[in-house]
């Protein structure tokens, strides 16, 4: 199955949680949008993700 | 002690964390520059970026986070990056930052204005990044921002205060904190700031980018303090000729 990551595509089969550990981040310290839209961290491990969703992952970084 | 966003703090004296060489500069920051408010942008993490550290593991836990909107385009933008940061920080201080513009980097004020409208209601403390324009911030005032953030020069030009005749008019008129933001590159250029009454300063570029950050936070943390004390006490009129400090009579005459 193929998903899109930060704008690069990946073959991956799981749930975000899943995903996000296997990417080597730390959960507690990112946010993850699927097409869009916001994913509630309480709803992480029970959302699979589907063929061709668009994932992005975001985190904090210094800005003034 | 002065009273924004909900909170009490002591230093009129914020700071942004982009540019820094090292993150660990913060905690010292804090406590060795008293700095209670750092902000902070929102960027994808992971593959295909070059961002792999989170700034938030390197802020102290009692001091307060400022999410920016930056890189948003627009309010829709702007409102879902002040969503993911309330989400990730328990924090619900968002400073609104619309920039259509990369030459100058002006803020988009009518963007910001519908940004903090929805923002407002969704129960943030919103600090709105401002071209300044006196009308927009009443406008901001209106609407129950908790401050405006005008700019003294476009950001990262360390000019310092290049609009005083535009931003002493929301100094004089609005009753919401002002926090001049951008383009400050000296501890002088802050001190005039708060001469002028601003009630802080939000300072990145002239701290992050110096030989010394720690030092100059230090510097910066001191020239807010004086100008703040000058404000308080009245800044003097000027005169055209000499008024001697001296008396004038009874000089000796041998």
């Amino acid at each position: 199955m193929l998903i899109r990551v930060n704008d690069k595509e990946m073959e991956f089969c799981g749930n975000i949680l899943d995903l996000v550990l296997s990417l080597n981040l730390n959960p507690k310290t990112c946010a993850v949008l699927v097409n869009g839209e916001i994913v509630k961290k309480n709803d992480w491990e029970s959302f699979v993700l589907k063929d061709g969703d668009y994932v992005e992952i975001v985190s904090f970084v210094g800005g003034g | 002690m002065f009273e924004i966003g909900g909170k009490m703090l002591k230093s009129r004296l914020f700071v942004g964390t982009g540019k820094l060489p090292d993150y660990s500069l913060i905690e010292k920051m804090y406590y060795e520059a008293g700095i209670e408010v750092f902000a902070v942008a929102v960027r994808r993490i992971g593959p295909n970026t070059k961002h792999i550290k989170n700034v938030l593991e390197y802020i102290p836990k009692d001091a307060t986070i400022m999410v920016n909107t930056s890189g948003a385009q627009d309010h829709k933008e702007a409102v879902k990056i002040a969503m993911i940061g309330r989400e990730l920080t328990n924090s619900d201080w968002v400073k609104v930052e619309i920039e259509k513009d990369t030459k100058y980097l002006f803020p988009d004020n009518y963007e910001t204005l519908k940004t903090c409208e929805i923002l407002v209601k969704e129960g943030f403390k919103v600090f709105p990044y401002i071209y300044p324009d006196l009308n927009i911030a009443k406008e901001l005032e209106q609407i129950g921002v908790e401050a405006v953030m005008p700019l003294g020069s476009p950001i990262g030009t360390n000019k310092g205060i290049g609009c005083e005749v535009l931003l002493k008019p929301i100094i004089n008129e609005v009753k919401i904190p002002v926090i001049i933001d951008a383009g400050i590159g000296r501890p002088s250029h802050a001190a005039q700031a708060m001469e002028m009454g601003a009630d802080a300063v939000l300072i990145n570029t002239a701290i992050a980018t110096s030989a010394d950050p720690l030092k100059m936070a230090i510097a910066f943390a001191k020239a807010v303090e004086a100008g703040r004390l000058a404000f308080e006490v009245g800044i003097l009129k000027e005169y055209e000729y000499a008024q001697a400090s001296s008396p004038l009579e009874d000089f000796i005459s041998g």
